[in-house]
C-alpha cells in the first residue's frame, strides 16, 4: 500500500507542476451576449439635459431628440434654472415633504400682475447677455460678418403634474426676457 | 519525410491554447465604454414659439381671414373652433377622469385636416388648471398622425401626390399674455 500511495502522489505532483490554465471560453460566451445586447440597445444623448430626482416627466409620443440649448427645470419645489435654483414655490402644510407641490409662488416674486417672474427674468436676461456676448466674440459670423444671433431657445423640463397657469407665467417671463422658442422636454414613448 | 512510428504517434496530440486574454481586454473595454455612454433615459420634445403679432400682420390676417384653428381647453370641455368660422365649431367633453379626450380631439382635428390639407398651425388657448401631462397628451394628439389614420395627401411643388405624416405640427399658445 505505501507503495502504490506513493506512485500516486507523485503523478499529482506532475499534474500540478503542469502551467495552470483559465478557461476563458464561458466567459468570452458571456461577453459576446452582453456586447450583442448593448450594442443591439445603444443609444447616445446628444444633449446635456439634465432631470433632478423626484422630478415626474410627462411622456410624448413625439420623435424629435432635443439638442443642447438653456434649461430651466420646474420641480415640486421650486424653479432650476442650469443647475441653480431661482425661486422657491411656497410650501404649506399639506406639501411640506409630499410630493406635490402648492406651484405658487410669494407675492413679492412676481410682477405685471402676476404674470412675470422677477427672478427667473433677471437670471434668464443675465443668460442671455452672457450668450450674446460669447457671439459677439466668437470667430462664427453671418453672411454680413455680423455676430450670429441669440437662438432663443429655452429648454423648458417641468413635472407632470404642474399647472398651465405656472407654466404661462414662466413662459411669458421668458419671452419677456428675449427667449422666442420653448422646448418642453418630455420622456419618449416607447413604441 | 517518413518518420519512425514512435514519432509519428506525437505528432498532432499537443492542443493549441488560444490566448484568449487580449480578446478579453477589448470586450471589457468596449462593454465598460458602451455602458458609460449609454443615455438610458430618452428624452424627446415638443417645441412651440412665442406668439408674436405686429399691428400690420393682425390687419393682413382680419383682411384674409384665414383658418386659424383654435383648441380651447376648458374646465369641463374643448372647443375646437376657427375665429373666422371656417370650420363649425365643436365641443368635446372631458373625459370622466376630467382630462381632456384626446381620442375625439383627435379624431375632430382629422376632419378639419382632411378640409384644409396644407394647414399647419394650431392655436391653443388652454385653462389654468389643466396640468402639464394632459397637456403634452393633447399636444401629442394635435401634432401627430396615427397609422390608423385615413391617408391625407397634399400636392408638392412637383405635382406629385405626398402623404402627411404629421397633423398640425405647429402648436402655439394663444394665451401667454392672459391671465385668465
Amino acid at each position: 500500500m505505501p507503495a502504490f500511495r506513493s506512485i500516486r502522489t507523485r503523478r499529482r505532483k506532475k499534474i500540478l507542476n503542469k502551467g495552470f490554465e483559465l478557461q476563458l471560453t464561458s466567459l468570452i460566451d458571456v461577453f459576446v451576449i452582453i456586447l450583442v445586447f448593448l450594442l443591439k440597445s445603444y443609444q447616445t444623448s446628444l444633449n446635456t439635459l439634465t432631470t433632478t430626482q423626484g422630478l415626474q416627466m410627462p411622456i410624448s409620443a413625439s420623435q424629435d431628440e432635443p439638442r443642447d440649448s438653456l434649461q430651466v427645470i420646474i420641480t415640486p419645489e421650486g424653479i432650476t434654472f442650469e443647475g441653480k435654483r431661482v425661486s422657491d414655490f411656497i410650501q404649506d402644510g399639506n406639501s411640506a415633504g409630499a410630493t406635490e407641490g402648492t406651484y405658487k409662488l410669494n407675492d413679492t416674486d412676481i410682477d405685471e400682475g402676476g404674470r412675470r417672474i422677477v427672478s427667473l427674468f433677471n437670471t434668464l436676461v443675465a443668460a442671455r447677455e452672457k450668450s450674446e456676448l460669447l457671439k459677439a466674440k466668437s470667430p462664427y459670423r453671418d453672411d454680413k460678418g455680423n455676430p450670429l444671433p441669440f437662438d432663443g431657445v429655452l429648454a423648458v423640463t417641468a413635472d407632470k403634474r404642474i399647472h398651465y397657469d405656472t407654466l404661462r407665467k414662466i413662459m411669458y417671463t421668458a419671452g419677456a426676457a428675449g427667449f422666442k422658442t420653448f422646448r418642453f422636454i418630455a420622456l419618449k414613448k416607447e413604441t | 519525410m517518413l518518420r519512425r512510428p514512435s514519432a509519428r504517434r506525437k505528432v498532432g496530440t499537443e492542443q493549441i491554447a488560444l490566448n484568449l486574454v487580449p480578446m478579453m481586454d477589448t470586450f471589457v473595454t468596449l462593454i465598460a465604454f458602451l455602458l458609460y455612454t449609454m443615455a438610458f433615459i430618452v428624452m424627446t420634445h415638443v417645441e412651440t414659439p412665442l406668439p408674436t403679432a405686429s399691428p400690420t400682420e393682425v390687419a393682413e390676417k382680419l383682411k384674409e381671414k384665414p383658418l386659424q384653428l383654435t383648441v380651447s381647453f376648458r374646465k369641463d370641455e374643448t372647443e375646437i373652433w376657427s375665429p373666422f368660422k371656417k370650420i363649425e365649431a365643436k365641443k368635446i367633453p372631458n373625459t370622466p377622469e376630467g382630462t381632456p379626450d384626446v381620442a375625439a380631439i383627435h379624431a375632430r382635428l382629422v376632419e378639419v385636416k382632411q378640409q384644409f390639407p396644407n394647414e399647419k398651425q394650431v392655436v391653443l388657448a388652454p385653462n389654468g388648471s389643466i396640468s402639464y401631462d394632459s397637456l403634452i397628451a393633447s399636444m401629442d394628439g394635435i401634432r401627430m398622425l396615427d397609422a390608423t389614420d385615413p391617408i391625407i395627401t397634399v400636392k408638392s411643388d412637383t405635382g406629385v401626390d405626398q402623404a402627411l405624416k404629421l397633423l398640425f405640427p405647429e402648436v402655439v399658445f394663444g394665451n401667454i399674455l392672459s391671465n385668465d
